[in-house]
């Protein structure tokens, strides 16, 4: 029996679900499951029992919470795409708008990281769900920093000052051999919180991580507490918003 | 008064249709295309660094991301007073056409081919994917190519398939090495030669027949960029045209003359009149050429009834991105698309108003950032595509739903303006920025 395949979107931007359809592995995908929900490409009218639901974007709305509790009773497995659902996403940076992860409302089986997620990993991972295997992305084992191709040592009593947040436009080096970190030449990388897995593409760019991939652990908070206790923030960089969540809230919660 | 509503399905995003009945619910007073849940960036983005902006703005929407970063830097070049190097402007292109090829695709093949059979009574029932790829295996694999390959451009040109880092403002930080020319040639002849096969798979399916009345866009104020009569949706100049009047053309930084919003309200205002099309279609009426010979050819096989009917923007889609693909290829030949330049510095801002339009694959899309006293910006408006096309849609599908309703009843009629609304391929996660 084919995997029957729910694809919802709640509020995002529709680049997962895009890079979803532009998949190499697309048309096998198609294949190989019955979807029977995606209101992107077909019409659809209720949503029935399925085993795998697949969900984009964060929950901004009650109707929302609603739609998602009612694809939990009707599925056996439920997975949030991209950073929005998984943590909150870019509208995070709303101070009007709640931006919430689905799991705030429901119990997920895991979370396909990235805004949007990297064609490699979602396409993999979706190999593995209708196979039945596990997918176990969703367990953060390494920060960026971990597997990074810029050098940077750790040195005891590591303090950096930070006064940028972006290189300016005539700094910005493509990446050679001995190009340093972002963190020793005064810039901020995000690359010490966030989650190992988009393939370091802005850093290899020439540009700091700006956190898109997620937090690399459940407590992004107090994780980041410990990283901005470890650098020295100038003082306009202190007082700029939505730096640590711009795709990512923190919860207080303990 | 009795309020129907339905949510519409095969478009981006979350929109719904309201039908509105009198008091005895005899006749139909209005229907609606309505969307709700704005996130709010115009607020999110105010006092945010000018050089975190095209990162944040390309998250309003995860199929034209390229333009909106685009806009949001040539906006902000506006305000500095610089103009990126000519290989920048290059590979935005480029850019630029990968995201309209896949674009365009994901929505013609989806959204609005299924409903062409419909209309012209090919194939009542093909409403699922699966029916497409079942009855159409050849246009499916073409199609999913398509959209696949416009992925790919992107991913070599922006350093990511959604939501491009190369692109800053100043430039970009990119410079094609000789393989990934090659490798993009190969992709859009690719392109081309599936293209071609689409194209005369459509004029075989549709292009002798009469489009549906309802169909017929009344009045309409055609609102797009060209380039010296040209088409070009990365620079040029705006011009607006009613149906046989001459265009009148403008620069984007008169643009208050012409049209305006509040931010805390929806919609915009416009001082020209009402039923402004932008995208394909109104694109295709303010240019005078597409620049290549084909083009009138294929053009020419179609009536006069077709022009100025919306299911023709399903056919000028197509065209677009043959256009397109066939300039990206010249683009590519271009010796200055891997010319080494350094990128601007932003030191001293010229302007404390910063305007960039650019023509993004579903129209117009204008950005206009103000700075305050401390170069901090303090006012931002987004006029994006689908809001301005809204009140067409309305008009049309009100008149529709009407007409309707002295024959069908009201689940029908809920259904049959969703062909309406699709064909204009609202933007929905756009409109709600
Ligand atoms: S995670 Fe990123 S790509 Fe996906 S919906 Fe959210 S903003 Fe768009
Ligand atoms: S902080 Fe950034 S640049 Fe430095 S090692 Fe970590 S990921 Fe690499």
């Amino acid at each position: 029996m084919k995997p029957k395949i729910l694809i919802s979107s709640l509020t995002g931007c529709s680049g997962c679900i895009s890079t979803l359809l532009s998949l190499d592995i697309f048309p096998q995908f198609l294949e190989r499951t019955k979807i029977i929900y995606f209101p992107f490409i077909m019409d659809v009218e209720e949503i029935e029992e399925c085993d795998i639901a697949l969900i984009e974007g964060c929950v901004s709305e009650d109707s929302q919470v609603n739609l998602l509790k009612k694809i939990r009773k009707q599925t056996k497995k439920v997975y949030s795409i991209g950073t929005c659902a998984g943590f909150g996403g870019i509208l995070s940076l709303s101070k009007k708008r709640i931006a919430e992860p689905v799991s705030k409302y429901i119990e997920i089986d895991g979370v396909i990281p990235g805004c949007p997620p990297p064609s490699k990993l979602l396409g993999n991972c979706l190999i593995k769900l209708i196979e039945n295997r596990e997918i176990d992305v969703d367990i953060p084992k390494k920060n960026l920093c971990a597997t990074c191709p810029l050098r940077g040592e750790a040195e005891e009593n590591f303090q950096t000052k930070i006064t940028q947040i972006n290189p300016n436009p005539e700094e910005i080096i493509p990446v050679e051999e001995d190009t340093e970190c972002f963190l020793k030449r005064g810039i901020l990388c995000l690359g010490p919180i966030t989650r190992d897995g988009c393939e370091h593409v802005c850093i290899k760019e020439g540009l700091p991580c700006e956190g898109c991939m997620g937090p690399v652990s459940k407590s992004f908070f107090s994780n980041t507490i410990n990283f901005i206790s470890l650098i020295h923030l100038s003082k306009k960089i202190r007082n700029y918003d939505g730096i640590f969540y711009r795709f990512s809230k923190p919860t207080f919660k303990r | 008064m009795l309020k129907i509503v339905d949510v519409c399905t095969r478009v981006e995003g979350h929109g719904k249709v309201k039908i509105y009945l009198d008091n005895k619910n005899e006749e139909i007073t209005q229907a609606t295309f309505e969307i709700e849940a704005y996130r709010g960036f115009e607020h999110i983005l105010k006092h945010k660094k000018l050089c975190d902006l095209p990162k944040i703005i390309s998250r309003i929407c995860g199929l034209c991301h390229a333009s909106q970063s685009i806009a949001s830097c040539k906006t902000i070049e506006n305000i500095y007073g610089i103009e990126p190097s000519e290989q920048s402007i290059l590979v935005r292109k480029l850019l630029m056409t990968g995201e309209l090829i896949k674009s365009h695709s994901l929505h013609f093949f989806f959204q609005a081919f299924p409903d062409l059979l419909r209309i012209f009574n090919i194939h009542q029932k093909i409403l699922s994917p699966y029916a497409i790829i079942k009855n159409y295996p050849q246009l499916t694999t073409i199609f999913f190519e398509l959209i696949k390959i416009g992925n790919e451009i992107d991913k070599i040109f922006g350093g990511r398939s959604v939501h491009p880092i190369t692109v800053i403002p100043g430039g970009v930080i990119y410079n094609p090495s000789k393989k990934n020319i090659t490798l993009a040639r190969k992709y859009f002849q690719k392109v081309l030669m599936n293209l071609e096969v689409v194209i005369e798979r459509f004029i075989e399916l549709f292009s002798k027949k009469i489009p549906p009345e309802e169909f017929m866009i009344p009045n309409p104020i055609f609102l797009g960029m060209h380039n010296h009569g040209i088409f070009d949706r990365y620079s040029g100049i705006l011009g607006f045209k009613e149906d046989n009047k001459k265009i009148t053309n403008f620069i984007e930084k008169n643009y208050t003359n012409y049209f305006n919003k509040d931010i805390d309200l929806n919609g915009i205002d416009f001082s020209i009149g009402n039923n402004i099309l932008v995208g394909p279609l109104a694109r295709n009426h303010i240019v005078e050429s597409y620049d290549i010979e084909e083009v009138s050819n294929f053009l020419s096989v179609f009536d006069k009834t077709w022009y100025k009917n919306i299911l023709f923007t399903n056919f000028i889609r197509l065209l677009e991105m043959y256009v397109e693909t066939f300039k990206a290829l010249e683009l590519l030949n271009d010796p200055l698309v891997n010319k080494n330049e350094s990128l601007l510095s932003l030191t001293n801002i010229k302007n404390m108003d910063g305007i960039g339009v650019v023509e993004a694959p579903r129209g117009i899309l204008l950005h206009h950032y103000h700075l305050n006293k401390e170069n901090s910006i303090d006012q931002i408006k987004l006029f994006i595509a689908t809001e301005i096309n809204i009140p067409l849609i309305n008009h049309m599908i009100t008149n529709y739903a009407q007409k309707l309703y002295e024959k069908t009843d009201i689940d029908t009629i809920k259904k049959e303006i969703q062909l309406i609304i699709r064909a204009f391929d609202p933007c929905i996660s756009c409109a709600t920025h």
